[in-house]
């Protein structure tokens, strides 16, 4: 072992953790899509007050909004196989990427069952009004009017919770997944350089977050572009 | 499935005990953080030469990565440091006599520092411009029309995303656990591999975070009621 810190190894290491980038990324995606279906299923009962149904959609959301992510993935860890079992299902051999895009899919539907419902609870009442007197059906008005000016509202509240997410994919590697923080910890068994390798990742997590923030405040400034702006008319 | 219900319980009598030391690791890095928001958010509002950018790239680059990082990166980083002062002017600090704790809450305050200093920000601008004029009209200092008139109305605003982030810290406590504290995670971890029953243990210490999340935002709704009391709009 050479110098206690070595600044040269940071860029040494960054290519072999960047390699793992697209596992950190394959996680974020796949959990995002399945948490927003599963978050709107949340959110409708709760907007449709469904008896029974949306009390335990909000008892769901509260457990989900009062753990902490990593106990949650050791909660998806240990029983979904047990859960899985009672069906005969026997996932204890499965790869831990799968725990972990459960356990994030079933977070993130949580948060984003209440950003969906605080939007569309914001939009305008006169608009579902003035659907159905122009004749749409209920799922007509929802989908089609209150859907989009909902999502619209959501945007920046989804955008925060996304890059949330991106940071806590990091606690991925506490169930042996092996993504840029996996990676990573490997490297320090193969070199005993562990600052360089966790500076090496913070640099990358930053970049992706500027990337990303970036990239949703133009993608809001093109979905706000139907806004009259009555000020400055 | 097969869940050992009184285990369950066991276990929450055991995992409980940890919990001074979870409030300990969340309540005095949100002290010390709100102390480094103060600072940075004024350099950032009054933009004071030079320090406002080094305030600005610290909110911005502990904002955008994971706080398990800044705990690892400071429990290594640290002590290399220490022990470089250390012999460079002879405090003859031994890093290894440091308690990890003492790294776990330097990480944290950071952390917390970053997210207050955007909530702070966000609390001073809110307040009406015209509060700060009439406090120079009455013939008050900066100083005094910050500590007496502005500060006081942005707490009361931003007391509601300050709950967020003791809600938020408490949960980030448990990345302590990486750095093996036995908080309320490493102690569930201790029971459940003693025990090797994981699932009740978790779900126990599970428990534990959210009452302790449930009694946070009940606190809160009451407080943003007793503190916007004299702003309330409507009628009675």
């Amino acid at each position: 072992m050479g110098k206690a810190f070595d600044p040269a190894l940071i860029f040494e290491f960054l290519p072999k953790l960047l390699a793992y980038l697209p596992v950190t990324l394959f996680i974020l995606v796949a959990a995002l899509f399945f948490g927003l279906w599963l978050a709107l299923l949340i959110a409708l009962p709760r907007l449709y007050k469904v008896p029974v149904l949306s009390q335990l959609a909000a008892i769901y959301v509260s457990f989900i909004r009062g753990t902490p992510v990593l106990i949650q993935l050791f909660l998806v860890f240990y029983g979904l196989p047990a859960f899985l079992q009672l069906f005969h299902l026997d996932v204890s051999r499965a790869n831990p990427l799968f725990f972990v895009i459960a356990t994030y899919s079933l977070s993130s539907a949580a948060f984003f069952s209440e950003t969906i419902r605080a939007a569309v609870n914001s939009v305008d009442r006169g608009q579902i009004e003035a659907a159905y007197a122009a004749g749409l059906t209920g799922r007509q008005a929802f989908v089609r009017i209150v859907l989009p000016q909902a999502g619209m509202i959501a945007f920046p509240n989804f955008a925060n919770s996304v890059i949330g997410f991106l940071k806590d994919t990091s606690l991925a590697f506490s169930i042996g997944v092996m993504d840029m923080m996996g990676r990573g910890q490997t490297l320090i068994s193969a070199t005993a350089h562990a600052l360089e390798v966790y500076i090496g990742l913070a640099i990358i997590y930053y970049l992706v977050v500027i990337v990303l923030e970036k990239g949703f405040v133009r993608a809001e400034r093109r979905l706000q572009r139907h806004e009259r702006k009555w000020a400055s008319a | 499935m097969t869940i050992d219900i009184p285990f369950i319980i066991t276990c929450f009598f055991e995992i409980v005990t940890a919990l001074p030391l979870t409030l300990v690791i969340t309540v005095i890095p949100l002290i010390i953080g709100f102390g480094i928001g103060v600072v940075t958010a004024l350099m950032r509002i009054y933009k004071v030469r030079f320090l406002h950018r080094i305030a600005d790239f610290y909110v911005s680059f502990l904002r955008g990565t994971p706080v398990v990082l800044h705990v690892l990166i400071i429990y290594f980083a640290l002590p290399l440091l220490i022990a470089k002062l250390s012999d460079q002017f002879g405090w003859g600090i031994d890093t290894a006599s440091i308690p990890i704790l003492v790294f776990v809450l330097t990480a944290f305050s950071l952390t917390a520092g970053a997210y207050m200093s955007e909530i702070i920000r966000s609390g001073i601008l809110s307040v009406n411009q015209g509060q700060v004029e009439a406090a120079y009209a009455v013939g008050m200092s900066t100083r005094q029309a910050l500590w007496r008139i502005v500060l006081p109305q942005a707490i009361g605003g931003i007391l509601p995303n300050l709950c967020n982030l003791f809600i938020g810290f408490l949960h980030t406590s448990t990345f302590a656990f990486t750095v093996s504290q036995m908080e309320l995670l490493g102690k569930a971890n201790v029971v459940a591999s003693v025990n090797l029953k994981f699932l009740e243990a978790f779900i126990a210490a599970a428990l534990i975070y959210w009452g302790m999340t449930i009694i946070a935002e009940r606190i809160t709704a009451f407080l943003e009621k007793r503190v916007t009391a004299y702003n309330r709009g409507g009628i009675a």
